[in-house]
């Protein structure tokens, strides 16, 4: 409402301003309802329920709840042209990933710190298009970075 | 008497029957609307309609007192009533506005009547009121109380403690004080009639034991909703008690991580035995798990309300509802995202009514693609045939997406749209969205609720009057330019009953135009527009059944007699036709003049 009175009062012209004259008179300092902090404490807009506005606001940020993400990666092992997906929501930590990718493709799979000549490497590639090798950065550092595996034959790397 | 006459019954003739046979037709005319028009064609059936009407909905009830409703119709079994204003659920109406339930079971018990169900919406309701409602009526049956407040836990108590046959208890989205009594123990040993409980919006701890005691004694219950203090395991109890006759389901809150095995092995075998489930609703405080747990009963579903499910994110959304290939209703969060309202437009044919609430009030997440725009609303219009009610909540809009729609769903009957950001142009081409809505209102001959948003001149007000002839409820916000639009739709609209307008430019010279046009409408409102004390007062003066009320934005005091300046713009007009005159128990922050 006090943005609105402040329509009247203001030295625009108050028989029926245009929507294009709010916009313009900005320096006047007319805000928009929506956006302006008044309209926000007012709670008026949007047009919802007092339920609805409750439960939103006591929602946690979805994105920082991991578990209800569902993240399925592609999964390709070094010389075989047939992929697999998986979600790696489902595993708690790094080694559970190893062992489980270790059972899907049936060779042994490492992280990268203890590479040598027998093992595939677990390799992914990040946001920014690089490929790193897994098991340097934190858990769930690594769940919001990786977009998709490979395993490597053990020379490579 | 010749043949012509005999073959074309008149009512004289219907007057040769007795009272009885004449009341026995008229148990099939249901509709109040029919009624009411059967109770004018003359004295001997207005009568006869009198003493047989059992249901009355009183849609204002400053429209009329209740001494007068009772005296015409001493009969009456049912009543719906219907208090503040539409806005005041967007916190624009002060709480003790009024529209206070006491007088009318006051009335009620004196009247004698025979009352067994009532239906509230929006009106301040007592623990006194409940528990007067309570001890006054033998066989009541019904109590359904849709967005009330003013009462605890403490009235409920009496509700279950005295209602002998009590059948349905049903609180919608109510402000309730929990007290965290034992409301639940107060229905006696003896109550085994409930065929519906609805208690999801308590905030409180309730007595889960005594819960499933009466879950357990309740042959009949067909409706269960429940609050967020029935943790998993309780719910799988009360759902594997009456799982083969529950139609209708709200789940509470779970525990925020994912549930042991154990518990949600015996959660999945619960959902499996309710065959009949057709409704299901609740889910705040949830993780998707256990919307999941349901996708075995979901091909069976009619109706799904997940507009508290804030914590499941999209995806598990869009999971869910691609199996619910009977669904009809369906409310739901924006999460869902365009490309979930892709899924629904495919999985979902037999889909009537859709509502799509916002999900993030402040643009706090970046993801844009997650919310929903014209993209959803033609996808849905073009999948589902049977859509004929919607109300969206959206981020942008197009003129071609809304002309789109209107050629797919000629046959909505009601269309609210609404543009979170006011005054927001057609995102692409920068206009305003008069033409959209002008094809909505053309293609849809039947519509008779709308809501307008986004950039509106005067012309989609043209449009309005022009061609929304069947249009009953109208909301407007942050629109149109001059007076012209709001007379285009008050000339215009001949069935309009509701007009409730905020933060539009309209003033004295619409309000004042045709002042006869209000008998014919239930209500107006119009807040943060252009009229003035002087033209209210105009308008109060000539037109003596209207009730006009200014609400003051200053709550505490009444406007001083002689500080009163007439061009002073008036904050919220409510106005209303009544046949009983100016109210008695209006607080000071409205003035009726």
């Amino acid at each position: 409402m006090e943005i609105c009175n402040s329509y009247s009062s203001s030295s625009v012209d108050s028989t029926n301003p245009s929507p294009s004259e709010y916009s313009v008179n900005l320096s006047l300092s007319l805000t928009f309802p929506s956006t302006s902090p008044q309209r926000a404490r007012k709670q008026d807009w949007p047009p919802i329920k007092p339920r609805l506005r409750d439960t939103l606001k006591g929602r946690r940020r979805l994105l920082q709840r991991d578990y209800d993400t569902c993240l399925f990666v592609k999964v390709y092992m070094e010389g075989v042209p047939i992929g697999r997906k998986l979600d790696l929501s489902t595993f708690s930590g790094y080694e559970s990933l190893l062992e489980n990718l270790s059972h899907m493709f049936n060779t042994s799979i490492i992280c990268g710190n203890h590479r040598d000549r027998k093992h595939h490497v677990l390799t992914y590639q990040d946001t920014d298009g690089d490929w790193m090798m897994v098991g340097d950065i934190p858990w769930e550092m690594f769940l919001e970075t990786v977009r998709r595996l490979k395993i490597t034959k053990p020379e490579r790397c | 008497m010749n043949r012509a006459t005999k073959l074309r019954p008149s009512t004289s003739e219907m007057n040769y029957f007795p009272d009885e046979v004449i009341e026995h037709i008229f148990d099939f005319v249901a509709s109040h609307r029919d009624r009411n028009s059967i109770s004018l064609v003359n004295k001997s059936w207005h009568k006869i309609e009198r003493y047989s009407r059992r249901q009355v909905f009183i849609g204002n009830c400053y429209a009329i007192s209740p001494e007068r409703l009772i005296r015409r119709f001493p009969c009456l079994r049912s009543l719906t009533l219907k208090g503040k204003p539409h806005f005041a659920d967007f916190n624009l109406v002060p709480h003790e506005w009024g529209g206070f339930l006491h007088p009318w079971i006051d009335a009620l018990a004196k009247g004698g009547v025979k009352l067994e169900e009532l239906r509230l919406k929006r009106m301040v309701v007592s623990d006194e009121s409940l528990e007067l409602l309570s001890r006054s009526f033998v066989g009541f049956k019904s109590l359904v109380l849709v967005s009330c407040d003013g009462f605890t836990t403490d009235g409920l108590a009496s509700i279950a403690a005295n209602c002998r046959n009590l059948r349905e208890l049903d609180l919608q989205e109510n402000e309730i004080d929990d007290h965290r009594g034992q409301w639940l123990n107060c229905f006696p040993d003896t109550c085994t009639t409930l065929v519906s409980l609805n208690f999801a919006c308590l905030k409180g701890e309730i007595n889960l034991s005594a819960l499933e005691r009466l879950v357990a004694r309740s042959p009949n219950l067909k409706s269960l909703k429940v609050n967020r203090a029935v943790p998993l395991d309780a719910l799988t109890r009360l759902m594997s008690c009456c799982a083969s006759q529950l139609v209708d389901l709200g789940v509470g809150c779970y525990e925020n991580n994912e549930p042991e095995p154990e518990s949600f092995a015996k959660l999945l075998f619960a959902i499996a035995k309710c065959t009949s489930l057709r409704s299901l609703s609740g889910f705040s405080e949830v993780g998707p798990l256990c919307l999941t747990a349901f996708i075995p009963i979901s091909a069976n579903l009619t109706s799904l309300n997940l507009s508290y499910a804030a914590e499941i994110q999209g995806n598990h959304l869009i999971k869910f509802v691609h199996f619910c290939k009977r669904l009809q209703r369906l409310w739901i969060l924006d999460s869902i995202g365009d490309k979930g309202l892709e899924v629904v437009a495919s999985s979902c044919k037999e889909l009537q009514e859709l509502r799509v609430f916002p999900s993030d009030l402040h643009d706090e997440e970046d993801n844009n693609n997650t919310a929903v725009t014209e993209v959803g609303l033609v996808a849905i219009s073009a999948g589902c045939p049977k859509l004929h009610s919607i109300l969206y909540f959206c981020k942008q809009m197009t003129n071609a997406a809304l002309i789109t729609v209107a050629k797919n769903c000629p046959n909505f009957i009601r269309f609210r749209l609404c543009i979170l950001e006011p005054n927001k142009p057609d995102h692409i081409t920068s206009q305003s969205l008069d033409e959209g809505f002008g094809a909505i209102v053309q293609a849809c001959k039947g519509l008779r609720r709308l809501s307008v948003s986004g950039l509106l001149t005067d012309k989609v007000f043209l449009y309005i009057g022009m061609y929304a002839e069947q249009l009953e409820m109208l909301s407007i916000a942050f629109a149109g330019d001059t007076d012209k639009g709001m007379l285009d739709v008050l000339n215009g609209c001949k069935k309009l009953r509701k007009l409730e307008i905020r933060d539009s430019p309209f003033g004295n010279a619409a309000l004042l135009a045709d002042v006869g046009k209000y008998e014919t409408m239930r209500s107006l409102w119009m807040s943060s527009c252009e009229v003035t004390l002087g033209g209210c007062k105009r308008l109060a003066r000539n037109a003596p059944w209207l009730n006009v009320e200014i609400i003051n934005e200053n709550e505490s005091g009444r406007m001083e007699r002689n500080e009163e300046d007439e061009r002073e713009k008036v904050d919220r007009l409510y106005l209303y036709r009544t046949v009983v005159g100016t109210r008695k128990d209006a607080p000071p922050c409205v003035t009726i003049l």
